[in-house]
């Protein structure tokens, strides 16, 4: 059997490695592993609770306000903070704002080159490829001079972020002029991102790492321009998001049909749910909290998540262990995908391996029959040729495409947003932060990132942090194999997909891309005092292997 | 037409970008370099006349990938301008489309060619001899020093390349340090340029690329000496005057006028943070002046005190960031003095430039006792465990 190795996964963020066992052409075999460990949690440990705010932000600068916010919900959670309705709103909009820019430059500046090949674009003719997008339904650019800009990047040779690509791939399956739309849209995508994080900039003082969503509301003081500042953004990227990512994901979706049969992995998603509504309860939030094995809703319990490190680089535990039980002692971090392999642990819920990230949220989110989420699926299943199937969204591509549905329901959902905000104001409601007094306890913040559900749990002692542990979405995407060998969700989805070219395996890469692997916050906590030893130990992610 | 003919024109010509916009970028990295904006016309000709595009080398070690998201918000230029017309970013590991054997085949090409620049994000992970971090069977130490000897220049982006940045904080768990401190430690003799915060300001590392790219040399620099012995070079244009010193909101401190609770009448109009922790005084960058996100605000501006992310040590030094400093600097000039005297000294000459600068606050009353800090600390006292100020 030969091995196909990615190493290093480019366009995610951090440190990522997989590698295949392939035979007759598919994946039989996957294992995923982490490759950078940093120690977040025992930086925290001893510092003022409300720090965590802000340190722990610096987990990802992707996802740094979602950090942010479990961070906060957890030292509330610790301390009984409340938090005020316009501080609620705000946090919402930083958060909503944060989700687009995620989606938008995940999509587009990602995820999409393993799907579209811009140097195919250049043999694009022009005129075909304004008939293509006007019967698409999807934005038109100056194809033109994109592809005038394009050919002259191509011939000057100098390919910079373009260096090393896998173009001359036959995996690549778009018509050229789809090809030229989509590589137009990738650098609208470069500005419409930034439009997005310039709210959570407006909003946060500064994007990537807010400054405001402090521990009892925020430090944010909404006036009539910035409100407007923030409102016209938001309307732009629905429009954006409606008129041009939409319509180019159903574009490219028909050429890819292969792809809604394979990737879909363990079948079992959970989420925390985010977006709070008035009451914020967590199964009423707008994207709510919920689990789904299969397409069968249950209610989130928080007791019942074990974490495995039978095959991380961790002192083995008798069985699986609840996060607040659990020590953490590292071992030796020797490569080895028959025992240990990597320094991320192994989540469970009820023992079961949980996918989660945008699909997750959109499938609990059918499941209880939220409007706007049916009306978007149903409608998409329908556009695929798959209506009243909404299995099919559990692969490759139903997990990319689903994405970008749940951008135009959060657009949309931003937009009322700054409606409720402004009406509360009218009506004279200006409280954005409610004062509080540190005292000790354990408090656990449950909230999502874009890419899945995210935890934070700080336990209080003496005014200072105590303990701090995160369980992270990437934890359970690339949770390797628990205690009874069963794999993690992005190994499990790996299995059985098509290896086109063993040194370019871009089938492989679609499938990790589709659940944005967010590796620097994947990789969990080793003790300082315990790992001096492993000085002279080879490398965590197997040099011998390479 | 003389625009027609030139490569970088040429292309943003292709992409709309009239010249008039495109000088318009120059500008704004001439301001942000501390030059005036008459440069512009210079920076451009500059940019144009360059034959090939400068290679650039962009790793990534112990990183958040903060900095890579930062610096795509860049709008002087902006991101695809950077990356398809100014430099040739031959490697990098978030936005480049190549992956595994081909990615590293592209960047150990244009570390043989040398010639360029490298840009280094994160910390240095030298914990288990390196092996913190592991990129395809390589440490990220090797990675680092290979990139150094071949390098041209080296720019370090972020607190965290600068000097560890948060990774490296009590009880630095993988042995972070920063770019420079290693560098000296296995005898690579260069200087590196470094831009800290936390993120890295995109507009800083769009200047003093396109500064290099236009002088062939570094920018004047300041040296500060780091806790671990290492001397840092900073841009001096950037990081020489305190957050403080540039602060909207100075005339408050000087008039007295502070926050003393998040949401209160008091932030909605504007008055200072140093009773909220604020670490403007002691953190030496020009947030102020070029701000965050195309310039649409800023920590202090959203409400929030300056947690000093740019400064040496950051969290260490700078933690509980919510606690008022009680034995604060106030700047290279005036050496440590309390704010009350501070304020007596700086006062007449920041009235001045207020008033210069037409911000429309009564400039005579600043001057004279300055804030009353006696009854601030009082304050402090009573204040106990309460957080996040009081009713």
């Amino acid at each position: 059997m030969a091995r196909s190795i990615i190493d290093p996964v480019s366009r995610i963020e951090g440190h990522l490695k997989v590698e295949m066992e392939v035979a007759d052409g598919v994946v039989k075999d996957a294992w995923v592993s982490g490759t950078l460990f940093r120690g977040m949690e025992l930086i925290l440990k001893g510092r003022a609770p409300e720090d965590a705010f802000w340190v722990s932000q610096r987990i990802c600068g992707v996802c740094p306000v979602s950090h942010g916010h479990a961070s906060t919900m957890a030292t509330e959670a610790a301390v009984g903070a409340k938090v005020p309705q316009v501080g609620r709103i705000v946090r919402n909009l930083v958060e909503g704002s944060q989700f687009l820019h995620s989606h938008i430059l995940w999509f587009y500046n990602l995820a999409a080159l393993d799907w579209v090949n811009p140097v195919n674009g250049l043999k694009a003719d022009i005129a075909d490829t304004y008939s293509l997008a006007q019967a698409a339904g999807t934005g038109v650019a100056d194809f033109g001079n994109v592809a005038k800009r394009l050919a002259a990047f191509v011939e000057r040779g100098q390919l910079s972020i373009f260096s090393g690509n896998w173009f001359d791939s036959p995996a690549y399956k778009l018509p050229p002029e789809l090809d030229l739309i989509a590589t137009a849209h990738y650098l609208e995508a470069l500005e419409m991102q930034a439009v997005a994080s310039t709210i959570s900039g407006i909003i946060g003082g500064k994007m990537p790492h807010i400054m405001t969503s402090v521990p009892g509301g925020t430090t944010w003081v909404p006036t009539e321009q910035n409100l407007d500042d923030v409102l016209f953004r938001f309307v732009q990227l629905r429009d954006w998001i409606k008129g041009t990512m939409i319509p180019d994901t159903l574009a490219i979706a028909p050429y890819y049909l292969d792809a809604l049969g394979h990737g879909g992995g363990v079948g079992n998603f959970l989420a925390w749910g985010v977006f709070n509504d008035e009451s914020s309860d967590p199964a009423k939030r707008y994207l709510p909290a919920g689990i789904a094995k299969g397409l069968s809703l249950s209610e989130v319990d928080q007791s019942k998540i074990i974490e495995y490190v039978d095959h991380s680089f961790y002192e083995p535990t008798s069985g699986g262990l609840n996060p607040t039980e659990g020590k953490t002692q590292p071992v030796a971090p020797k490569y080895d995908v028959n025992d240990k392999y990597t320094w991320s642990k192994a989540p469970r819920y009820e023992d079961l391996p949980m996918e989660v990230g945008g699909l997750s949220r959109l499938i609990v989110a059918y499941l209880r029959g939220v409007p706007r989420v049916k009306e978007l699926i149903d409608s998409t299943l329908a556009a695929l040729g798959a209506p009243g199937k909404p299995e099919v969204l559990i692969s490759t591509l139903g997990r990319t495409a689903g994405r970008n549905l749940e951008a135009l329901y959060v657009a949309e959902l931003m937009v009322d947003q700054v409606g409720e905000l402004i009406e509360r104001i009218k009506g004279g409601d200006s409280t954005s932060f409610e004062p509080y007094e540190i005292k000790d306890g354990l408090g656990v913040g449950m909230w999502e990132a874009p890419r899945g559900a995210l935890l934070h749990a700080t336990d209080i002692k003496d005014g200072k942090i105590d303990n701090y542990q995160c369980i992270v979405p990437s934890t359970w995407n690339i949770s390797p194999r628990d205690g009874k060998g069963v794999r993690g969700p992005m190994e499990q989805a790996l299995i059985g997909v098509p290896i086109e070219d063993v040194e370019k395996p871009l089938s492989a890469l679609r499938t990790v891309h589709s659940f944005d692997p967010c590796v620097a916050c994947a990789v969990h906590v080793v003790e300082p005092k315990t790992g001096k030893h492993c000085e002279v130990l080879h490398s965590p992610n197997g040099r011998g292997v390479m | 037409m003389r625009e027609a003919s030139t490569r970088l024109a040429d292309s943003l010509l292709a992409r709309g970008v009239t010249r008039r916009d495109f000088l318009k970028y120059c500008g704004s990295v001439a301001v942000a370099v501390g030059l005036a904006e008459t440069a512009a016309p210079q920076i451009a000709a500059a940019l144009e006349s360059a034959s090939a595009l400068k290679p650039v080398v962009w790793l990534e070690a112990g990183s958040c990938s903060g900095c890579t998201e930062s610096v795509a918000q860049a709008d002087s230029p902006d991101i695809a301008t950077i990356v398809l017309d100014i430099l040739s970013i031959n490697y990098s590991e978030t936005l480049m489309a190549g992956a595994g054997y081909s990615a590293e085949a592209a960047k150990e090409e244009t570390i043989k060619a040398g010639g360029y620049i490298l840009i280094y994000e994160g910390a240095v992970m030298t914990g288990w001899g390196g092996d913190a971090l592991v990129i395809a069977g390589k440490k990220g130490t090797d990675e680092l020093k290979e990139a150094a000897e071949n390098a041209e220049a080296i720019v370090a982006v972020g607190s965290c390349a600068v000097d560890g940045g948060f990774v490296s904080q009590r009880p630095n768990p993988a042995g972070a340090t920063g770019v420079q401190a290693y560098l000296n430690s296995v005898g690579i003799d260069k200087t590196v340029i470094n831009l800290p915060t936390c993120p890295v300001n995109p507009e800083w590392v769009v200047a003093i690329v396109v500064e290099y790219l236009l002088l062939g040399k570094a920018p004047e620099m300041v040296e500060r000496k780091h806790s671990n012995g290492t001397v840092l070079s900073y841009p001096k244009a950037i990081f020489g005057q305190s957050v403080h010193d540039n602060c909207p909101r100075r005339g408050h401190f000087e008039n007295g006028e502070f926050v003393s609770q998040f949401g209160s009448k008091e932030e909605a109009l504007g008055y200072c943070l140093y009773k909220m922790g604020c670490k403007g005084p002691q953190t030496f960058t020009n947030c102020p002046i070029v701000r965050w996100n195309r310039r649409a605000s800023w920590c202090v501006e959203s409400g929030a005190p300056c947690i000093g992310c740019g400064s040496m040590d950051w969290v260490d030094n700078n933690s509980p960031f919510l606690s008022r400093m009680s034995d604060m600097w106030m700047g290279d000039a005036l050496g440590n003095v309390q704010p009350g005297t501070a304020a007596a000294v700086v006062g007449g000459v920041a009235a001045a430039a207020l008033v210069v600068h037409g911000l429309g606050m009564n400039a005579a009353g600043r001057v004279g006792d300055g804030p009353p800090m006696e009854t601030a600390k009082a304050y402090d006292r009573k204040r106990g465990a309460k957080k996040g100020g009081d009713k």
